[in-house]
């Protein structure tokens, strides 16, 4: 049923709410004039089990039409299309020294004992009630979700997800009572024993007027007595451990119990209650490593060999007096109606045997075949008997058929529940509410927080050409890299030389893998002999410091890595008057001579101590400065401030972006791929392949002696389109290599990209075509920087 | 139609192990089974039986979250997988079995402009090879997909789609079942519960396997075991470039027809599709460790419900009934390792991390034609084992490490 638009609730369990909305499910009007009974009644003879598999093959073209019936029959309730999350979940980690589940008489007898010894925190979860006992935390109702990963148990307390672990768990999961397999078993009015108990004892409700009570073990026998108080005649009681009928059934009319047919006696009743024994509940034990084997003398499955921490109380493991295990199905007669092995997926014996008889004669592909044990009990109902009826088809035992895997979840639990309030967290820079205050869009660089721009992203590029911009860039993976052997353990990482590189120097690197392939680039500044500064793109920050510590380890060199990314803050300073500004902010000689391109140099900037590295990714005169993140606003405001007469403008990634494609500097991940190398990448000067040795040297050697199947090469449009960044290039109606990145630039006036492209088109000049909105448009190679190819602006 | 009213069994019951047989599969899941099945409906070779250790269809097979497609990134990638997708349209047919095949559409959704640009890619290479699929903008997903949460109000709001109609979902175990029969009734012979324990060898060629029922000369072995597949090359003395995750996976509760196309998100590392049955078929990433244990984990089910409800709020009240993990294959460079190994007569079908299933027929198929032609047949030519001596590998990842 569904309730207050919740699907397939279980209402015999779900307690009446005031003002709840109770609607019938997967019904075609009403449940008592259901429309799909018809065709569950005149379909019946023509849709055995799988005959899905076998029907509306022909013709092919018609398929989709038969799919949308079959859908639309299949699935119980119905979602709310418009439904919102109420998000009312939360979840909480909880640790207990003791874990009870079950709160039956031998789980409140555990958590009574091993309150009273003393051990500790002790918590009882039960799924319907539990009582108090003094020293114990009761949670309930609740139910624990399964059996995880170092002894996580999650429960489940309706808004609460509850994940614990604790030093010992007592499984008291007890028993689940079986249906016993006979035609007419799914008419109401059939009931297990519990469900008795419930009505009578919980509910006191009487429910039935004449009840037969069919029972394979003493738990149908004991609701004699509470059915008799509750002023049910009992019309017959069959212990099956006596007398074995050779015939049972249950005849009904529009769907409800009206008799009994045992031997030929046609027993007038609206009540039957069957018993086919008690079950262990080990799912729980299992899924916690216990092993789970067929007890042929019970006819029941028992979890054995419990791990360490994990145990077991009351009926879960103990030996009851033998209860001798029933027919795998009992024989009908001429009854009508049908023998269910599973009410959840509505299988009956005659699937189950024909299923057998087709070849799908192992447990797991007779499940798969007829969906036994797959439904919303999880096989509580029908697993034993299903495997019963197994044995007894294919002639051999219930132990050498054994049980299926006990998959977790245990029980159904809901995605909200699990989603819990459904927070993701975002990584922001010590800076980002001035962007925000500054009007800038955000946009995700990885788990970056970055603005995008600050509402003009042509002009602030143009901006930084002509005068002087200001742009966050602490999102940087930062790393110090110190220790007598710091020089030599860069020197194997990098591609790149850094043995002979000075104090007070910077260099770009570019980082590969151990097959020579891009993982990522930035700079590298030598602070002192014993000391690197290493910056990291934004994204690949921890994929960087994994790899060194990895390579740390395997070398073991005197090296500390450290990662400063949060640590610091850090700014780019960039446009041809970003001289003139840090000038007035520091004490330290800022001319050509003082800080050349590419120095590093510890000073203090606006009284904070920073680190200035002068490099040019955007491809004019530019400090970059990092400091510690909680001056961030300040320096951000002072820079504004102290140059304000100068011009200044902050600009976000997307200009920034433009700015380093005029300059065909790459950005890792985008212009390049899992399998792009430094030489085919248009960067042969990065790998030194004299050193004796370093990560992907073997790799690289290889692309040289094999020559190149692609490169990196810049282009520029014939006539200003700009292409899609993913975009092919086409040679005779085949793709000859990819746009990776591309733009209208601004200052030059062109509509300017990079790609990769066959190396015979790798050449100044050559022709390209790109495929733009389906026409092919004509481009020329580039193989310089389409700004500054000398970098003189740079070095001025 | 005539197989309604009467019992024929599937396949006949396992026999005997013969002394001899001209081809032996590894692996009785999709991929060996097809290419039993090809062997024995395309070029009568059908003295061939099939090993497998548990259950047919008992691994990946039946492990899979089922979604076949083409819209893949590499020319060589995209072209393998739309023979892949024609061959699985014919199947149900071929086989005279419903596979249930529903090609109900896939978009795969860009929360940032970097997924952009990989759709973009996607869709410029398939478009230049024919295969139906394209990038959309918002306002055509909330025409595929009206109850896809497509507002701003969620951590990674969604900028785009790469839409690829011919995608769909099928009945996984129905495949493996079809190509069963289908071999079987063509007298190849299916050994379920028949571990190999070893592959022999004499003079750089294969001669035999060992099994737990007995020994078995042939002269061509097929090892078509995904996860296990490094544990079979080195019975057969060659090293394979594969590692072995984990994948996870989960169904709900059955629900009334609620989502009419696929959505997978790569940015969330979950993909989404409802079964003809009803149930919502919710799968991940691969996890990053290494192993063979299939222990489903609670952490997976807590993320992949989070990212689920950003997509369809709507689903909070479904209720999870099953989850469980499949071993993936995992090559260098996410493409497949097909074909010929240094070992004469030793074949292999691996590498195929979260892509295997899709491309079963086009296996058997091709690997078929192996077999009979000893010719390496075009399509596979790219994925050949010796790519990672020679360094041409295929990279279906698009950047470092993020597959989609």
């Amino acid at each position: 049923m569904t309730v207050d638009g919740v699907p397939n609730v279980r209402v015999c369990v779900e307690p009446v709410r005031e003002g709840a909305t109770v609607r019938a499910q997967n019904v075609l009007g009403s449940l008592d004039r259901d429309l799909l009974n018809v065709v569950d009644r005149i379909g019946g003879p023509f849709t055995p089990v799988g005959f899905y598999y076998r029907t509306m093959l022909r013709p092919r073209r018609l398929w989709p039409q038969y799919e949308r019936v079959l859908r639309n029959l299949a699935g119980l309730g119905c979602l709310d299309k418009s439904g919102r999350r109420s998000g009312r979940y939360d979840v909480e980690h909880r640790r207990a020294d003791v874990l009870v589940i079950g709160g039956g008489e031998a789980g409140v007898a555990a958590a009574r004992a091993a309150a009273e010894n003393s051990v500790g925190s002790v918590v009882l979860v039960d799924e319907r009630a539990a009582p108090h006992i003094d020293g114990v935390e009761t949670l309930a109702p609740a139910r624990a979700i399964g059996f995880y990963e170092g002894g996580l148990v999650p429960v489940d307390a309706g808004n609460v997800l509850y994940r614990f672990r604790a030093g010992k768990v007592v499984v008291a999961t007890g028993t689940v009572e079986q249906p016993l397999l006979f035609p007419g078993n799914d008419l109401v009015g059939v009931l297990l024993p519990q469900a008795v108990r419930r009505l009578v004892d919980d509910w006191a409700l009487k429910p039935g007027d004449r009840g037969v009570i069919v029972s394979a073990d003493g738990a149908g026998l004991d609701v004699v007595e509470q059915l008799r108080r509750a002023g049910v005649e009992i019309v017959e009681v069959v212990d099956l451990r006596e007398s074995l009928p050779s015939t049972l059934a249950a005849n009904g009319r529009r769907g409800r119990l009206e008799s009994v047919t045992i031997e030929g006696r046609e027993l007038a009743c609206d009540l039957l209650v069957m018993s086919g024994g008690r079950q262990p509940a080990y799912s729980l034990l299992a899924q916690a490593g216990a092993r789970v084997e067929y007890d042929a003398r019970r006819g029941i499955f028992v979890p054995v060999d419990l791990p360490a921490n994990v145990e077991a109380a009351g009926s879960v493991t103990e030996t009851e007096p033998a209860a001798a295990p029933p027919p795998p199905s009992f024989d009908g007669g001429d009854a009508k109606g049908r023998c269910f092995v599973c009410i959840c997926e509505d299988v009956t014996e005659k699937d189950v045997k024909r299923a057998l008889a087709e070849g799908f004669d192992s447990l797991e592909l007779a499940k798969r075949y007829t969906t036994v044990t797959m439904g919303p009990c999880q096989g509580r109902l029908c697993h034993l008997p299903s495997i019963r009826l197994y044995a007894r088809e294919t002639g051999s035992d219930e132990g050498a058929i054994g049980t299926t895997t006990a998959r977790p979840p245990w029980a159904p639990v809901s995605l909200g529940l699990l989603a819990g309030r459904g927070l993701e967290p975002a990584k922001r820079t010590a800076i980002h509410h001035r962007h925000v205050e500054l009007g800038a869009t955000m946009m995700w660089t990885g788990a970056w927080r970055r603005p995008h721009s600050y509402g003009d992203a042509a002009g602030e590029a143009r901006h930084v050409h002509e005068a002087l911009g200001l742009i966050d860039v602490s999102t940087l993976g930062k790393l110090l890299v110190e220790g007598p052997d710091a020089a030599a353990f860069l020197e194997l990482l990098y591609p790149n030389r850094f043995a002979d590189m000075k104090v007070g120097r910077v260099r770009y690197g570019v980082l590969g893998s151990d097959a020579g392939r891009i993982m990522d680039d930035g700079t590298i500044g030598r602070i002192a002999d014993d000391r690197f500064y290493v910056t990291t793109t934004s994204t690949g920050a921890d994929t960087v410091i994994e790899w060194f510590d990895w390579w740390n380890a395997v070398w073991g060199m005197d090296v500390e890595v450290v990662n400063l990314t949060g640590a610091l803050a850090a700014v780019n300073v960039a446009g041809p008057r970003s001289r003139e500004l840090l000038g007035r902010l520091t004490d330290v000689d800022v001319s050509n001579e003082g800080i050349a391109y590419l120095d590093t140099k510890e000073a203090h900037v606006a009284g904070v101590p920073c680190l200035i590295l002068r490099i040019g990714f955007v491809g004019e005169l530019g400090y970059e400065l990092h400091f510690a993140s909680p001056y961030g606003e300040y320096l951000w405001d002072t820079l504004l401030e102290r140059g304000k007469d100068l011009g200044i403008r902050p600009f976000g990634l997307e200009p920034q972006r433009i700015l380093r494609l005029e300059k065909m500097h790459i950005i890792v991940g985008q212009d390049t791929d899992s399998e792009s190398n430094v030489l085919e990448a248009g960067m042969p000067w990065i790998a030194k392949l004299d050193k004796d040795d370093f990560v992907g040297k073997w790799a690289l050697e290889h692309v040289q002696a094999r020559g190149f199947r692609e490169q990196l090469v810049g282009f520029e449009m014939a006539n200003g389109v700009v292409p899609a960044e993913g975009g092919q290039i086409v040679l005779d109606g085949r793709s000859a290599g990819r746009v990776t990145s591309a733009r209208m630039s601004p200052h030059l006036g062109k509509a300017i990209g990079m790609a990769w492209v066959r190396p015979q088109l790798a050449v100044e000049d050559a022709r390209i075509e790109i495929k733009v909105d389906g026409r092919l448009e004509a481009a020329r190679v580039r193989l310089k920087p389409f700004f500054d190819p000398k970098g003189e602006r740079l070095r001025a | 139609m005539r197989d309604i009213f009467r019992t024929r069994r599937m396949w006949r019951r396992r026999g005997e192990l013969k002394p001899r047989y001209d081809v032996v599969v590894i692996g009785g899941g999709s991929h060996g089974l097809a290419t039993a099945y090809y062997l024995a409906k395309n070029h009568g070779i059908t003295n061939v039986a099939v090993l497998e250790k548990s259950y047919i269809g008992s691994g990946a097979a039946g492990r899979n979250t089922t979604i076949i497609r083409a819209n893949y990134r590499t020319p060589e990638g995209a072209e393998f997988y739309r023979s892949s997708v024609e061959l699985y349209e014919h199947l149900s047919l071929d086989l005279d079995f419903n596979l249930l095949f529903s090609q109900q559409g896939h978009l795969t959704l860009a929360h940032s402009d970097r997924a952009m640009i990989t759709m973009a890619e996607r869709a410029e290479v398939n478009q230049l090879l024919g295969i139906d699929s394209r990038l959309v903008y918002n306002d055509e997903t909330a025409r595929l997909c009206p109850e896809l949460n497509l507002s701003d109000d969620v951590t990674w709001p969604i900028l785009g789609a790469l839409y690829h109609p011919p995608g769909g979902i099928i009945r996984h175990d129905a495949v493996v079942w079809g190509l069963a029969r289908g071999a079987d009734r063509r007298g190849v012979e299916i050994h379920p519960y028949t571990e190999v324990t070893g592959i022999e060898r004499s003079n750089g060629r294969v001669t035999g396997v060992k099994t737990t029922r007995g020994e078995i000369a042939c002269d061509t072995v097929i090892s078509a075991t995904a996860g296990w597949s490094t544990l079979i090359g080195d019975m057969a003395g060659v090293p394979l470039p594969i590692t072995t995750h984990i994948l996870q996976a989960f169904v709900t509760e059955p629900l009334k027809p609620f989502l009419h196309v696929i959505i997978v998100s790569s940015q969330m590392h979950v993909y989404i599709s409802q079964t003809d049955r009803g149930e919502f078929l919710i799968g991940a990433e691969i996890e990053p460790y290494t192993t063979y244990r299939g222990t489903s984990t609670f952490p997976f089910l807590e993320y992949s419900a989070r990212h689920t409800l950003e997509l369809f709020p709507q689903l909070e009240s479904a209720k999870v009934l099953r989850q469980w993990t499949g071993l993936c294959d995992i090559s260098p460079d996410y493409s497949p390792i097909l074909g010929l190994t240094e070992v004469d007569g030793f074949l292999i079908s691996c590498g195929w991390g979260t892509y295997g299933f899709k491309a079963a027929p086009i296996v058997g198929t091709t690997l078929a034609e192996l077999v009979a032609t000893g010719r390496t047949p075009q399509l596979i030519a790219p994925f050949t084992l010796e790519r990672f001596y020679t360094d041409t590998l295929v990279s279906e990842l698009a950047a470092a490490a993020v597959s989609h």
